[in-house]
């Protein structure tokens, strides 16, 4: 059947350009380690997309123990809110140079952080490097496709469509993957415009 | 003797700024350095849970001994999923020792339970992190949680029209000013278009919206 040929798709992620840098590991093992269908994007608004409703955000430990990028983060949050239903934090230990067993320093801080997360439902998982959070990507978007979230549609739009695609993704409250549906979906922005006409 | 497995399934009524928790934490760290933070009661007959924050959260913990020891830690979690309607939120203990188990239990109790995991090192962050999370619930207003958008929507429709190839702020403000809103926009004629903007533009703003795939 067609809903069993989907689920043996390979799993889908977007990924925003950022974490080619920032990220190198987490992008290889998804793809050598898991099989993964990585895409590179322009998201802007977050580091990793698992599904058609849930924005993955890899935060570094440290950056979570003061309140240095508070105002930032809060302000991405709330971006993200507006877009997507779900939202999940991956929070990595930085790399450490020594195999010593590094004494991390919690901060009032960092559990009010992590207090705050959970009153607001967002999710949050702990990992250790790099090659971990791949592995959790991958386990959270298997989920996201048992729960038919995965992404299936076209991650490519091309030539004049890419103007389409800006259109939409505009739009407040329109995440990337609502953007690439409403340009595979419709065949012009006429008839989308006309078929909700609360726009 | 028979031991008492009584569930708690309901809410247990939690006054502001306190913990119920279990009899079993009497004299322990955990109880000592809550002191002067919350005000801790301490009660048997919890069944499964630990301790209850609010008439909805409650937290199961699970030792560094319960986490080497083996699965037995998964049966009472599952339990306490299937017979209890409350918020859980599992405290783990993430020690040198337990560190090697951590990465599984998350997936079972995070991926397929769908409970929240916080690890913590010792009874003394645990204590911690339980008073920073009872000051969370006292708090009016979570940074995270998403306001009711109040935001005024001419900018973004502004915005919006700005996308349009050839569109800058100038023609998006008259264009707008024309045709009221953007399913308007859409549905105006090449001849309508030009009356607003020049010939050319008009075309191109006319194919922009009606180029079908």
């Amino acid at each position: 059947t067609l809903r069993n040929s989907k689920s043996q798709a390979p799993l889908c992620i977007l990924v925003d350009n950022h974490e080619i840098s920032s990220g190198p590991e987490v992008i290889s093992t998804l793809k050598t380690v898991h099989g993964v269908k990585v895409e590179i994007c322009s998201l802007g608004s977050c580091d990793y997309i698992v599904s058609n409703r849930l924005a993955v955000e890899r935060k570094c430990q440290a950056e979570l123990v003061n309140n240095i990028h508070q105002s930032k983060m809060v302000q991405r949050m709330q971006q993200l809110k507006n877009k997507f239903d779900r939202i999940c934090i991956i929070v990595e230990k930085e790399r450490i140079r020594t195999e010593a067993w590094k004494v991390f320093h919690r901060t009032k801080h960092y559990d009010g952080m992590l207090s705050a997360f959970m009153q607001a439902g967002i999710k949050v998982l702990f990992s250790a490097c790099q090659m971990e959070t791949a592995d959790l990507l991958k386990e959270l978007a298997l989920v996201e496709q048992r729960k038919n979230a995965a992404i299936h549609v076209p991650t490519e739009v091309a030539g004049p469509r890419q103007d389409v695609f800006r259109f939409y993704l505009s739009i407040p409250c329109v995440s990337y993957t609502l953007a690439l549906a409403l340009c595979h979906h419709f065949g012009s922005l006429k008839e989308m415009a006309n078929r909700y006409n609360s726009l | 003797l028979q031991k008492k497995t009584q569930l708690i399934t309901g809410a247990v009524n939690v006054p502001l700024g306190h913990v119920i928790g279990h009899e079993k934490w009497k004299g322990s760290q955990i109880a000592q350095e809550l002191q002067g933070k919350v005000k801790l009661i301490l009660e048997d007959g919890l069944g499964l849970v630990d301790f209850h924050l609010s008439n909805r959260c409650c937290i199961l913990y699970i030792s560094e001994a319960d986490l080497v020891a083996g699965n037995g830690f998964k049966r009472r979690l599952v339990r306490f999923r299937n017979t209890c309607n409350l918020q859980g939120i599992v405290f783990v203990e993430k020690t040198q020792i337990s560190n090697q188990y951590f990465p599984e239990m998350q997936k079972f109790v995070v991926l397929e339970l769908g409970m929240t995991l916080l690890p913590v090192a010792s009874q003394k962050e645990a204590a911690q992190l339980i008073a920073q999370l009872v000051q969370e619930q006292t708090k009016a207003g979570n940074p995270f949680q998403s306001k009711k958008c109040t935001r005024l929507l001419e900018p973004s429709v502004l915005h919006t029209v700005q996308q349009i190839p050839g569109v800058g702020k100038t023609k998006a403000l008259l264009l707008l000013e024309n045709f009221g809103n953007i399913q308007q926009l859409c549905n105006a004629s090449v001849q309508e278009l030009e009356g607003v903007v020049g010939r050319s533009l008009a075309r191109q703003i006319h194919a922009f919206f009606t180029q079908a795939k």
